[in-house]
């Protein structure tokens, strides 16, 4: 799926040049789920918005697919973003003014497809999510939990390759954290997804099949699943994503089942 | 639609915001609509006025030098007529030989605003490169007073005679399509024909007819001689149009030259010329000016800069104060709809960071905002027109008649008779008077470029936003309010 190869991201901060990413190689595989820690200001959400074609490295080559992101013209990034990457935010990012329904519309606006296709999409994308009857709603009349499924619904509905979640859970309760990572790690598995989700909590990170952990824009991987897909680590009991934390399909993730994962190793 | 769907939920996010910039918008497209609205009705007005002094179709006037005055007690030129007064009573002198005036009708037919010009000089106009038609005439006044029997003899207490002036047009028949008449309209009987070139006959005006109770199958006197009238015509304006229009040779039969005592054959005062197009009027005025070094050679532009009165005032109110004004508005009106616009882009940052991270292009993300500037400038637009036209309504109602005034000659001279037994000489005023009534009305026209303009001050406004929207890193955008 993804290959990157000696990536650097400079930033300039006035005089003084800031490396947000350094030299960094790393292969994620067809339905893998990639977690990424690390402190605050370490570059987890610049390695995610290069994996996103919504930045471009300073150096090194991000091939996705085959085609170097980093090399693509902006309108051939944005097509690739419009069709195969779906990206759920802190903020749940949702238009204000747009229902629920709109909302999760308007990821299909680029794709040009028909409004009557559009809506039998949209509304299996919030029947997935749980959100059939909420389709009307604004997003502020709707919980925090309630406004993040409409972003996976919007991230989802265009069905892509790859999920990149920044700190999907970041601004929920525990409940409600727990729900929201249910959902993800169904859908997920369901769609034989690829999952790159950056998280300050562990409990969550080690539901991935890797965890990976950036700091001062080196990552550090570990785990040993490079390959596996999601639908092949469902498939294959025993592997490494198992044993990383693979969320069994029987078995919803619970508050309790995550407490247990989780270890000391917080990193904010 | 989703582009609708979005457009209209953000314009209702921040309906006051967009109510603001609409009325700004509106306040003004509707000062540049009433102001147009009142220039063209002003234009109009003054249009009427050199319509009703010199006809429609005609692009230069040619009016011959105006003849000198007499200085008070100098020698009346050769030929000339006075009538003095003396001891014996009042007396007609003619070449230095009088003869009493005492019971006498005197009834002339002069050119009293514009010298004479020959004929022969129409055709040479017409002849004219840029001319596409010239067609003569002669600008008369008849004047006719009685004398009493008594009048002038010590003791006799006879009142001073009362004149009895009015203007004649001598008319190319075989032209009416140009010159004064063109203008009118026949209210009763018809217009002179060419084969009138010869006879008799007369259209008077309609505003002369009323006073003196003419109408057609009536004989009026010009110079001593009866005519019969064939027509009533009205002129656009009710100012001071020719009382009677009469065939041009008639006139030149009739007319003197009060310098020299002698008939007008073959003479005009008065030539009416049409341009080859708009843009040869200059050319031709400078070709007559020439040909006839002596005229006076008057554009509808030159004319026009001549009028004065409210008209005039209003026109320069509406073109200056009213014009500067507009343009003031709406500068600040596209100025702060451009800063809002440009504000409501920052504060929508993030939302824009979303849109392009879900994969639409800056374009799609634009158009989406030139839309909303777009709708509220056409929303302003249409309240501007609305206020426009209440504007140009309650000028309409509330707005007197203008007058216009313009000078058509100088050197007008009359004689009269002086107290102390002396010839006296006076220039009266020449200037036509015109009562305009003032119609404003919104043309088509004006509402399409009030819509124009709104457009382009929704355009405007949403090219900034856009501007900024275009310059803006999907990252940065996210991580900006992230």
């Amino acid at each position: 799926m993804y290959q990157l190869t000696d990536v650097t991201k400079l930033y300039s901060k006035g005089r003084r040049t800031v490396p947000a990413v350094r030299d960094l190689t790393l292969t994620i595989g067809d339905g893998e789920w990639l977690a990424v820690q690390g402190r605050t200001g370490h570059g987890k959400s610049t390695l995610l918005n290069l994996l996103g074609g919504l930045d471009r490295p300073t150096s090194g080559s991000i091939e996705f697919d085959g085609k170097n992101l980093a090399k693509l013209r902006e309108n051939q990034v944005n097509r690739v973003r419009a069709t195969s990457i779906g990206f759920i935010f802190q903020t749940f990012n949702l238009v204000s003014t747009l229902s629920a329904a709109e909302n999760v519309e308007a990821a299909l606006i680029p794709l040009r497809v028909h409004a009557a296709e559009r809506h039998r999409r949209v509304a299996a994308a919030l029947e997935s999510v749980g959100l059939a009857d909420r389709s009307r709603h604004l997003p502020g009349e709707m919980s925090g939990g309630q406004q993040q499924r409409v972003a996976i619904a919007r991230a989802l509905v265009k069905e892509p390759k790859v999920l990149l979640a920044d700190e999907p859970t970041g601004n929920l309760d525990e409940d409600t954290r727990d729900e929201i990572i249910t959902l993800l790690a169904r859908l997920w598995r369901e769609r034989g997804l690829t999952l790159v989700l950056v998280t300050h909590d562990t409990a969550i990170a080690q539901l991935a099949q890797r965890v990976g952990v950036m700091s001062k824009g080196h990552l550090t991987v570990h785990g040993g699943a490079s390959q596996p897909t999601a639908t092949g680590a469902r498939q294959s009991a025993g592997t490494d994503a198992q044993q990383l934390g693979d969320p069994d399909p029987a078995q919803p993730v619970t508050p309790g089942s995550m407490q247990s994962a989780a270890s000391d190793t917080r990193t904010d | 639609m989703f582009f609708i769907t979005y457009l209209r939920r953000e314009l209702r996010r921040r309906m006051r915001q967009a109510i603001f910039i609409a009325l700004g918008l509106a306040l003004g497209i509707g000062l540049v609509v009433t102001v147009t609205a009142a220039s063209a009705g002003v234009r109009k007005a003054q249009s009427d006025v050199l319509k009703s002094l010199y006809g429609v179709g005609t692009d230069v006037t040619v009016t011959g030098a105006a003849p000198r005055s007499f200085r008070p007690g100098s020698a009346p030129p050769k030929g000339a007529q006075q009538f003095m007064l003396g001891p014996g009573g009042a007396q007609v002198c003619q070449n230095g030989k009088c003869h009493s005036a005492a019971g006498m009708t005197i009834d002339h037919l002069s050119p009293q605003n514009y010298g004479p010009i020959s004929q022969s000089n129409v055709a040479a106009v017409a002849a004219l490169k840029d001319v596409k038609a010239a067609v003569g005439g002669l600008t008369l006044t008849d004047d006719g007073v009685k004398i009493p029997k008594n009048f002038g003899k010590p003791g006799s207490g006879s009142a001073p005679p009362q004149p009895n002036s009015f203007n004649v047009d001598g008319v190319d028949t075989s032209h009416l399509s140009m010159g004064p008449l063109s203008a009118g309209t026949i209210a009763s009987g018809r217009s002179l024909t060419s084969a009138d070139a010869n006879s008799n006959v007369a259209v008077v005006d309609s505003g002369y007819a009323k006073t003196h109770k003419l109408k057609a199958g009536k004989k009026v006197s010009i110079a001593g001689h009866s005519f019969t009238v064939v027509g009533i015509v009205t002129q656009p304006q009710s100012g001071a149009p020719p009382d009677m229009y009469i065939p041009l040779d008639r006139a030149q039969a009739l007319g003197t030259n009060p310098r020299t005592g002698k008939s007008l054959r073959n003479e005009v005062n008065t030539i009416y010329v049409t341009a080859a197009s708009a843009s040869d009027i200059s050319v031709v005025q400078s070709e007559i000016s020439k040909l006839l070094p002596h005229a006076t050679v008057t554009t509808a532009a030159s004319l026009a800069s001549q009028v004065t009165g409210s008209a005039s005032s209003a026109a320069k109110l509406a073109n200056d104060l009213g014009k500067w004004l507009s343009i003031l508005v709406l500068i600040a009106a596209f100025a702060v709809a451009s800063l809002l616009t440009m504000a409501a882009v920052a504060r929508r940052v993030r939302e824009f960071g979303t849109l392009k991270a879900l994969g639409w292009r800056s374009s799609r993300i634009i158009a989406q905002v030139i839309g909303e500037s777009v709708a509220i400038g056409i929303v302003g637009g249409a309240v501007g027109v609305a206020l426009g036209i209440a504007g140009a309504k309650i000028i309409d109602a509330v707005a007197p008649n203008l007058t216009a005034s313009i000078a058509t000659g100088t050197g007008q001279r009359v004689q009269t008779a002086g107290g102390g037994g002396g010839a006296q000489s006076f220039t009266p005023n020449v200037t036509h008077t015109v009562a305009v009534p003032m119609s404003v009305s919104v043309t088509a026209g004006v509402i399409v470029v009030a819509v124009l303009l709104a457009i382009a001050g929704g355009l405007l406004a949403g090219s900034f936003g856009g501007w900024r929207i275009a310059r803006l890193r999907p990252a940065d955008a996210l991580a900006r309010v992230a």
